[in-house]
């Protein structure tokens, strides 16, 4: 066979699809296990062999978890703890309004940087590093002042903590997209009498919406899935969903894994949506500085 | 030097056509342009001979040798692209001696190969220097010498000047006669310039929608356009195009058209009829301050410098441009009502379709 | 005041003094609220965790007052405990393992995929599922995939034709691993997005132009792209690597550090002496030592990429 044009672009082609679909099943078949495990009744979690597809699927673990419907085993974590709905409440609320604060905080300033060199360089990149700094090195100390401030286990508390580790992310992601904007149709406005704050809220800001809107999903998803902080700065009112389902496996009568799975697989489907939904402006919003146009 | 050939050529995009049934030869040695407005198919022509696109249907030969299974690298070219693309991270002379280290020749020839080179575009100062420092037109002298090194046997050329101002377009035009003239390879040269296509062409291909308009040197380009579209697309300002019907009179055919009347010369078949657009270069309108075929009332005048326009309305959607030789905005004002003649040889006309009658 | 203007300096001097100031009052009104919650949030946690490390405190002294001076004894306790010195030594393999893995496979898969080809849209979708998945989620199905009777035995087992039941998160020698392992497979669509971005925003002329003067594929890949793809790399890498050093909800969920203390990496370890042991005193020096190494850290990634940021400024001008 000869290694022409041709056959040289054949065999690419079937080393890519083949490599691909490797991936394709190592990605796949995890997120395909944990929504079979979802469905299977209690005999069938612990199987040997195991069952890679149910024959009896059953729709009791998201009953369990997610309406409350069956008896609870009497012990002390399955009492107070399998409060699902609530961690969803929880979840929502702080992401939410962390992200807002986040995005819109940081979006005014990345408008400040990426007009008027507000932050040097310099301090933009020690902005993005701040983040880098493990959690786990202040989160002693800070429950402690919290607990002093009447914060701790509150919605609040955790707001703040989480605007401030999102809040370089927000900057440097928002800057991207403001820079995009020319200068010259802010001084289009200028000339036709718009004040600054006027500018920036009717004419940059609506030009970046789909920038924003990313980054504020992509904040969303980093606050709904933290662990640590969460975890630390909470006692029983504002547990969020990863707690929440941390504190699934605590229970006594061992790990319950379809429940587990009807969980997780509540927590990750709306992260899963608003990632697609968002997955072309990730790419323009990752680039911090590295990546030119 | 290379004789080149496309058979049957087709590129398909899906369910876009970028080029159509294309066939045409190129001289050992010669400079062909493909001219034409953007989409046109002679960015992606020139593409397919560089390797860069395959045919949908077709075959491209060089010297004889069917080459569609052939890696550019292996097709003895050479390439200028419209955005220069130097490598931004090495030195010019790393650069240039980029082609040299692929054909591995070894480091004494290359430097002196490399000087030869920038001398003959006259580079040798910057060749420390980086892309990222250099103006335009320095890029694009660069570029030129880098691809020269390898000593291809066919240039291609897409769009080289387009990012350039007028003055280091006109600069670097006449650098890449020159060295055409000097190294008699062959060239294609991609532009949607028609004065670009006109200076440097040895044969001009006018391409449209992915199909060939017409091809000849740049003389029968000018002055023998077989279609409404050639014949709009070539000459700065561009040939006057008037609408307007066939009438008889008297036994006698003429132009009409809402302001004016002009008579049909005799070298046109008696068969022409209906709609049709009359075509007339601005330099070949004769003003006659009295007499004339036609009255006309004038517009607006504009000097050149070298030349004078007169603009008039003559019943057409576009301005009449008349072109006169010096500056006589002493002799003519707006508003002033002269005669124009048209010479019998220099007058076109194309019917509905856009072909030459 | 700035104006290098001849004519007319007077005008623009006041013009821009007025201007230079509307953008320090942008500046002050943007950042202060930001300042104001950090100095009430985190600086009085900052000091707080300062003062604990000079001051030996346990929960069973009742007020913080009430503890005594120690000078640098605790410092000392810490510095010298092989125990940290392990911790770092696991987070450190753990995150470069991590770090390295995400990019090999981010970096091939984009490779691959950057150019358009048919089912593109699908593969890109599902890569980066992964990275959407909560990390908790993570570990869990990483248990239930990986336990005993788990599918991932299942299918070895069919493979080989015999019960293999490797025991993935109780042997001491491949725990780590094991969770390294997760950790690619959760953060690789980190790295595979951004070189994707990095590899597609490449111009394409320069690659052509090499190919027309006879490099071939490797060539053009080795000696024009990778070169002008260094920032993003870095960017990649340095991300990666220091958000896995921070790494938590995988290991304690699944091992709490265990079996024995194999997967004690520094955060599992400041948490156990905080909260299981509650030596909050030592766990404070503890902290405080990982904050300064990881700032020494920080400070070089810094560096680095403002280094490739400026040299790209001056590529591309």
């Amino acid at each position: 066979m000869r290694l022409n044009k041709r056959n040289k672009k054949y065999i690419f082609e079937g080393f890519r699809y083949s490599t691909l679909t490797i991936w394709l099943v190592i990605v796949g078949f995890p997120l395909f296990w944990i929504v079979g495990t979802s469905f299977k009744p209690d005999a069938e979690w612990f199987a040997w062999p195991p069952v890679y597809w149910s024959e009896t699927p059953t729709l009791s673990n998201y009953a369990n978890v997610w309406m409350g419907k069956e008896e609870l085993t009497v012990t002390q974590y399955a009492q107070s703890m399998q409060k699902p709905w609530k961690a969803l409440g929880n979840s929502t609320l702080v992401a939410l309004v962390s992200t807002s604060l986040s995005v819109f905080f940081g979006a005014i300033l990345a408008y400040g940087v990426s007009r008027y060199q507000v932050l040097t360089e310099a301090r933009m990149f020690q902005l993005l590093m701040l983040r880098m700094v493990p959690p786990i090195v202040i989160v002693a100390p800070l429950s402690l002042h919290y607990s002093t401030l009447g914060l701790l286990d509150t919605h609040l508390g955790l707001i703040l903590v989480y605007f401030l580790t999102t809040l370089p992310y927000a900057v440097w992601m928002t800057k991207s997209f403001i820079d995009e904007i020319p200068m010259e149709i802010e001084q289009a406005a200028e000339i036709l009498g718009a004040s600054k704050w006027r500018t920036i809220w009717e004419v940059v800001l609506p030009l970046a919406r789909s920038g924003l809107v990313a980054t504020f999903l992509f904040i969303l998803i980093l606050t709904w899935s933290e662990y640590l902080l969460a975890l630390l700065l909470s006692k029983t009112e504002v547990v969020t969903l990863p707690v929440e389902l941390s504190k699934y496996e605590g229970s006594t009568e061992g790990r319950v894994y379809g429940r587990q799975a009807a969980l997780a697989v509540g927590i990750t489907i709306p992260l899963i949506i608003i990632g697609i939904f968002i997955r072309k402006h990730l790419a323009r919003g990752f680039s911090f500085g590295m990546v030119r146009r | 030097m290379a004789h080149i050939e496309f058979k049957n050529l087709r590129k398909e995009y899906g369910s876009t056509v970028a080029v159509k049934e294309l066939n045409l030869e190129i001289d050992d040695g010669e400079f062909l342009v493909l001219v034409g407005p953007s989409g046109c198919g002679k960015t992606t022509t020139l593409r397919m001979i560089a390797g860069f696109e395959d045919p949908t249907i077709g075959e491209i030969l060089m010297d004889g040798r069917v080459i569609n299974e052939l890696e550019p690298r292996d097709r003895n070219i050479g390439m200028v692209f419209q955005s220069h693309a130097l490598f931004p991270h090495k030195t010019i002379y790393d650069n240039i001696e980029f082609g040299l280290r692929m054909k591995k020749i070894p480091a004494e020839e290359r430097r002196i190969i490399v000087k030869e080179v920038a001398e003959m575009v006259h580079i040798t100062p910057l060749l420390n220097k980086r892309p990222g420092q250099l103006s335009g037109g320095e890029s694009q002298r660069v570029a030129l010498a880098r691809t020269l090194v390898t000593k291809p046997s066919t240039f291609l050329l897409d769009e080289p000047l387009s990012s350039l101002d007028a003055k280091l377009r006109r600069e670097l035009r006449a650098e890449v006669d020159r060295l055409h003239t000097r190294l008699r390879t062959t060239f294609v040269y991609v532009t949607h310039d028609q004065e670009e296509a006109m200076t440097l062409a040895d044969r001009i291909v006018v391409m449209n929608n992915g199909e060939i308009e017409q091809q000849g040197t740049p003389m029968d380009i000018y002055s023998n356009p077989k279609s409404y579209f050639v014949a709009d697309f070539f000459g700065s300002p561009s040939m006057n195009l008037i609408n307007g019907e066939i009438v008889e009179e008297n036994n006698k055919l003429a132009f009409k058209n809402n302001q004016l009347k002009v008579q049909i010369p005799d070298h046109f078949s008696d068969k022409v009829s209906g709609k049709v657009t009359l075509g007339i270069r601005p330099e070949h309108v004769k003003i006659k301050s009295d007499g004339g075929e036609i009255q006309d009332v004038i517009d607006l005048v504009e000097p050149m410098g070298k030349d004078t326009l007169l603009y008039f309305k003559a019943g057409a959607e576009r301005p009449f441009i008349v072109i006169i030789e010096g500056l006589v905005t002493n002799d003519f004002k707006s508003g002033q009502s002269v005669g124009l003649d048209f010479p019998d040889d220099k007058v076109f006309l194309f019917n509905e379709h856009g072909q030459r009658l | 005041m700035g104006s290098n203007n001849l004519a007319g300096t007077s005008v623009n001097s006041t013009r821009e003094m007025t201007r230079a100031r509307a953008i320090k009052r942008f500046k002050w009104i943007t950042i202060s609220p930001i300042v104001v919650i950090f100095l009430v949030v985190l600086m009085p946690a900052l000091i707080l965790q300062l003062y604990f490390s000079f001051f030996g405190w346990t929960v069973y002294l009742g007020s913080w007052l009430d503890a005594e001076f120690v000078g640098f004894e605790i410092f000392e306790e810490v510095l010298t405990d092989e125990r940290l010195g392990w911790a770092v030594i696991r987070s450190l393999y753990f995150s470069f393992g991590s770090t390295v893995g995400c990019f090999l496979v981010g970096f091939g898969l984009a490779l691959l995929m950057y150019r358009p080809f048919k089912g593109n849209a699908f593969y890109y979708i599902m890569f980066i599922i992964p990275m959407l998945t909560v990390p908790i989620v993570v570990a869990y199905t990483g248990e239930m995939l990986l336990y005993q009777n788990g599918p991932i035995n299942g299918i070895l087992s069919s493979l080989l034709g015999h019960d293999i039941k490797v025991s993935w998160l109780a042997d001491a020698d491949i725990a780590l691993t094991t969770v390294m392992i997760m950790e690619i497979w959760n953060w690789t669509p980190f790295s595979f997005i951004i070189m994707i971005a990095g590899l597609a925003s490449l111009p394409k002329e320069p690659q052509e132009a090499a190919q027309i003067l006879g490099a071939g594929k490797f060539r053009v890949f080795f000696e024009i792209q990778l070169p002008l793809l260094r920032p993003v790399i870095l960017l990649a890498l340095i991300l990666r690597f220091l958000e896995a050093m921070a790494e938590y909800p995988k290991i304690w969920s699944l091992f709490q550090g265990g079996p024995g203390s194999v997967t004690e990496t520094i955060p599992v370890l400041i948490y156990l002496t905080t909260w299981n042991y509650f030596e909050i005193s030592k766990g404070a020096a503890q902290s405080y030592v990982v904050m300064i190494l990881m700032i020494l850290i920080v400070l070089g990634a810094i560096w680095v990429l403002r280094r490739e940021k400026t040299n790209l400024d001056q590529m591309y001008k």
